[in-house]
């Protein structure tokens, strides 16, 4: 691979002519201006450095590679004997995986895309999946090692993988020239570049698959031109892989629009070898803060801004179409990731035999602090070793409790704490000097009695307030808080979902729906109002409230019920405007009675019609009313049978499936407005409430 | 097919069958030129629409029943689109904001604003003014309330607004005070029975005395809803004789075995139970104060006169909470284990000072 394919795309440290270049340009041409089109950014770490400039060109396009192809992503492996400057290169471009038993993701994910892909690019046993294997959405928190399955997938079945990659700062170059009122004719936006290369990515097929390099750059040069490189590898075949990963700015409207026309234009054109498309979407690990945070900063902002899921990125029709199929990868489990981590640095350190190898604990705080992240794993240990290489040889005895503080400091991420646990650290309600858990171990044991050590028991209450005297409790509040996933006004709908469960009688239960209740309508009527202590108050409330201990006899957790039934309900209210219509229209075809027009409310039509309603349908000889009418008159009365469509709480969930309908609350509502809402078809959206 | 309560309407002040006085204050009010601001207000289904629409074709005369529906669409600030129906003829125009949903107060400014602008054009008209039938008063916002005080003094000269309202507790007292108070009683017994007959005799049949004595005791003085059992019965058994069961909304047979399961059991398992079955109440669209009025309703005829008084006042006071906060579920479920526990305590209490 020449050199000049390294130029268009982003600089790398190893390309030894950057700084040589950068000074003939200057010692050469007078034309200062013309100047920064030739020069390439340097780093100025490694720039001046005494490289050898005989490096053979076949070591830099090896070591360069990985860090061309990718922004840094995954677990690497040795792919070729490292060069000498490798110390200034992060571990996590050199040894990326490049078989599949590298890879540190379990092998049943690995199956699942391997299956996916060949479906896509073969199609399958039988040939017809192929239709429907058009995008793969792979999601999962970040250090999933999601791009590296693919890159690996796509290099063991040969085939080529083309990225988009968006360009930074081109756009303003215009706005911001010499001139303000020329208009460049041929600028193009960002997203109709995207487009472009979306075009010509499906339906171009490369002339030049037989070809080597140069022939290849020269095809993707319009690509690279308007900066979104296809990193094309030199494959013998056709098949190619579309990887969207750096995606254009879908939280802005009418790109996402834009973004998802392109989508289902590439999905709904017809075919004989459609080009997969694989998008990657990290979870962005944000809870869906829709109030507190905004009384905090008293900012308006849509509770959707900024949150990057996969909702976002493909449209609703296509997620759930038989065109997109979604692999979530889950944290890479502790087990793989020892696994992986301890070839790395065996490779690591046969390569190299200077330094020593991090001791067994440090690797063991490592995967404990990453929470399967396994790039930050890499970062940690790579971080160790710099460490324990550079400091010196005393402090190797470090006490392995200030060597995790370290290791904590640069590891932990900010949200640790996942839903399920939130939900079950509540109600389950421990307090101090509780029986362990019959299942507990001994580790967990001990770190009760730890814990306990550390509470205080409270002071003794009255004897007129002796029904309020409890034991410590063992939760945190404020951790809780801060670790939460999710906003209180979900969280209370998690609590309102699950707390029957964890009540003896009827009086705990009193405890826990008096307290939702008055957190709910605690506030005034419009958001700013709202209780910023909410989620404290529900917290204590619910401790307070339950039994304790807790009795065991396997509670699950659920979802809230709450968001199916708001469907429903704005389902029934459509049918309810239907009749609506249909009263009024009736009234117009018969001019003399056209005046009670408008005289059906809402309420009425729900309430009061039903009688009638279901009478027509029986006489089946008149008019009939709209069928949907039967969505509010129709309620069949069944009894017991409470759990029918209840979806249970999984460990590794995250918030975000109901995050996106979280948007109704938090708004000024009182009284019927939530019916008017409804009525009006539109969701209510928080940036619209205009302040006074 | 029009419905019978929609077909058999009066439509003249003089044709109304009973609220003889309130007819006579309205006519007179018509004719003194000097037509005030007006809140109708009473029971659903007493009659308020009913007499403000006889009280327009006094004012205006029969050409104010030409109407006709516009679709109309307002920008709220964050120029988001709001559709709201629109009825009108040449002399009044007819809303309810509350489709309106959070921009009632947008689509308040914005129509009395464009009314209020219009002079009346029509040189025979009876009137100058235009009049504005704003629905739902009772469920506007404080914000549309507020809107509303200003432009009321100040476009006087060419609009009149006719609020109506089931209650007149949710608005703000400037708007109470602006306008003249109407209050449409519910009819009584003997009033329903002389509608009723009127009804029956206009579709062509005779109604027995005792089926209109039932649909009447079923309807709680609720006209619209006797009407459409009425009509509802006739379309099931056609000659009216004999037994007459009178099919109940389903919601209401609902309500009814939800507070059965609240007096059965009071356990944490049923309070899940009720949860489910008040999802499945509010996603058909009943009205949360409907729900928790006619469970309680239903709840207090079944339990012990002492224990009667204790679970309206927490039934009130649910709906205030209720009317404030956001999750309505919250505290309709809040009530049922508030009159479980209450139900429960009364119950074991009469068992232990038995055994004493």
């Amino acid at each position: 691979m020449p050199p000049k394919l390294t130029q268009s795309s982003r600089p790398s440290s190893f390309n030894p002519k950057p700084p040589r270049k950068a000074k003939a340009s200057k010692a050469t041409t007078v034309k200062l201006d013309a100047a920064p089109l030739n020069l390439q950014r340097i780093n100025p770490l490694t720039a001046f450095s005494n490289t050898p400039p005989s490096a053979t060109a076949d070591a830099t396009r090896k070591a360069s590679q990985p860090s061309q192809k990718s922004k840094g992503k995954e677990k690497e492996a040795c792919t070729s004997t490292p060069v000498d400057r490798s110390d200034d290169c992060l571990w996590v471009d050199i040894y990326e995986p490049t078989t599949e038993a590298e890879l540190a993701v379990h092998v049943k994910k690995v199956q699942d895309v391997r299956r996916w892909l060949d479906e896509a690019l073969v199609g399958g046993s039988g040939g017809k999946l192929r239709k429907y294997r058009r995008i793969l959405a792979l999601t999962g928190p970040a250090g999933t090692a999601k791009t590296a399955t693919i890159r690996v997938l796509a290099r063991e079945m040969d085939c080529e993988i083309l990225e988009w990659r968006n360009a930074i700062g081109e756009t303003s170059l215009n706005r911001f020239g010499d001139d303000p009122q020329s208009y460049d004719p041929d600028h193009e936006s960002l997203i109709s570049k995207f487009e472009a290369f979306m075009t010509r990515a499906s339906t171009c097929k490369n002339l030049f698959a037989g070809a080597q390099a140069p022939e290849k750059n020269a095809k993707s040069t319009p690509l690279s031109s308007s900066s979104s490189s296809s990193s094309s590898r030199s494959s013998p075949r056709k098949r190619q892989i579309l990887l969207l990963e750096d995606l254009p700015n879908i939280l802005h409207t009418s790109t996402q629009a834009r973004f998802h026309a392109a989508l289902q234009a590439l999905v709904a054109a017809p075919s004989a070898s459609p080009v997969p498309i694989v998008v990657i979407v990290s979870d962005a690990g944000m809870r869906g803060e829709a109030s507190d945070e905004r009384l905090a900063s008293g900012a308006w902002g849509k509770d959707r801004d900024g949150v990057l899921d996969i909702r976002t990125v493909l449209p609703k029709d296509l997620l759930y179409g038989p065109y997109v199929t979604q692999i979530g990868f889950n944290p890479i489990a502790p087990t793989l990731m020892k696994k992986a981590l301890q070839s790395l640095i065996t490779t690591h350190f046969s390569s190299k035999p200077s330094g020593s190898a991090p001791s067994k604990e440090t690797l063991d705080i490592i995967i404990e602090t990453s929470n399967g992240d396994i790039r930050s794993a890499i970062m940690a240990l790579q971080f160790s070793c710099v460490v324990v290489a550079s400091g010196a040889k005393t402090r190797k005895k470090q006490s392995g409790s200030s060597a995790k503080v370290v290791l904590a400091a640069i590891t932990r991420r900010e949200q640790s704490l996942e839903l399920f646990h939130l939900i079950g650290r509540v109600l389950y309600n421990k307090r101090k000097g509780d029986p362990p858990n019959p299942s507990a171990t001994a580790k967990d044991i001990q770190k009760d009695k730890e814990l306990d050590a550390t509470l205080k028991d409270p002071p003794k209450l009255p004897s007129f307030l002796a029904d309020h005297a409890r034991r410590t409790s063992r939760v945190n509040v404020d951790s809780l808080y801060a670790n939460s996933p999710i906003d209180s006004s979900l969280f209370s709908l998690y609590i309102h979902q699950n707390y029957t469960q964890y009540c003896n009688e009827t009086e705990e239960c009193e405890g826990v729906a008096e307290w939702l209740s008055w957190i709910d309508s605690s506030g005034g009527e419009a958001w700013y109002q709202a209780n910023p202590h909410r989620f404290h108050l529900l917290t204590l409330g619910t401790l307070h409230s339950l039994p304790t201990p807790v009795p065991r006899r396997s509670q699950k957790v659920f979802k809230p019920e709450f968001f199916d039934f708001l469907t429903k309900e704005k389902d029934a209210w459509d049918a309810v405007r239907d009749v609506r219509g249909w009263i009024a229209e009736d009234a117009v075809l018969k001019e003399a009675n056209s005046w009670r027009l408008g005289g059906w409310s809402r309420a009425e039509v729900a309430t009061e019609l039903g009688g009638v309603l279901k009478a027509r349908d029986a006489k089946q000889t008149r008019a009939k009313a709209p069928a949907s009418h039967r969505l509010f008159t129709n309620m069949p009365f069944v009894s017991g049978g409470e759990h029918r469509g209840l979806r249970q709480l999984g460990e590794g969930e995250t918030s975000s499936d109901t995050v996106d309908i979280l948007e109704d609350d938090g708004g000024p509502r009182g009284g019927w407005s939530e019916l008017a809402d409804m009525q009006s078809g539109g969701w209510l959206e928080n940036d619209d409430i205009e302040e006074f | 097919m029009s419905l019978w309560v929609d077909m058999y309407r009066p439509r003249a002040l003089d044709d109304l069958h009973y609220h003889q006085g309130l007819s006579a204050r309205l006519k007179s009010l018509a004719a003194s030129g000097d037509f005030p601001h007006m809140l109708f207000y009473g029971p659903s289904g007493a009659g308020k629409k009913t007499r403000i629409t006889c009280t327009l074709r006094q004012l205006f005369g029969p050409g104010v029943e030409k109407l006709k529906i516009d679709q109309r669409v307002f920008l709220s600030p964050s120029k988001r689109k709001i559709e709201v129906n629109i009825v009108q003829s040449n002399f009044h125009i007819e809303i309810t904001p509350s489709e309106a949903g959070n921009y009632d107060r947008v689509v308040i400014q914005e129509l009395l604003k464009e009314i209020a602008q219009t002079q009346q054009v029509d040189l025979n008209a009876k009137q100058r003014f235009k009049v504005v039938i704003i629905n739902e008063a009772d469920s506007l916002s404080r914000d549309a309330q507020a809107a509303l005080r200003r432009t009321m003094e100040k476009y006087m000269s060419n609009m009149r607004i006719i609020l109506c309202a089931n209650s007149t507790s949710r608005l703000i007292a400037p708007i109470k005070s602006r306008c003249l108070l109407m209050r449409v009683a519910a009819p009584d017994n003997t009033e329903m029975q002389t509608v009723l007959t009127h009804v029956s005799r206009r579709a062509g049949f005779d109604l027995p005395p005792d089926a209109a004595q039932e649909i009447i005791q079923d309807s709680g003085g609720n006209l619209r809803k006797a009407i459409l059992v009425l009509e509802a019965l006739k379309m099931q058994s056609p000659d009216l004789s004999g037994p007459l069961t009178i099919a109940k909304p389903d919601w209401e047979t609902y309500c009814q075995k939800v507070a059965n399961l609240i007096v059965t059991e009071q356990t944490p398992a049923r309070v899940m139970e009720i949860r489910t079955k008040f999802y499945e109440l509010l996603s058909h669209c009943i009205p949360p104060t409907v729900i928790l009025k006619t469970v309680a309703e239903a709840v207090v005829s079944q339990v012990d006169e002492t224990l009667k008084a204790e679970i309206m006042h927490w039934a009130a006071f649910y709906e205030v909470r209720m009317r404030i906060g956001s999750k309505k579920i919250y505290h309709l479920e809040a009530w049922v284990v508030k009159v479980m526990s209450l139900y429960k305590q009364s119950f074991y209490q009469f068992d232990i000072s038995e055994f004493e």
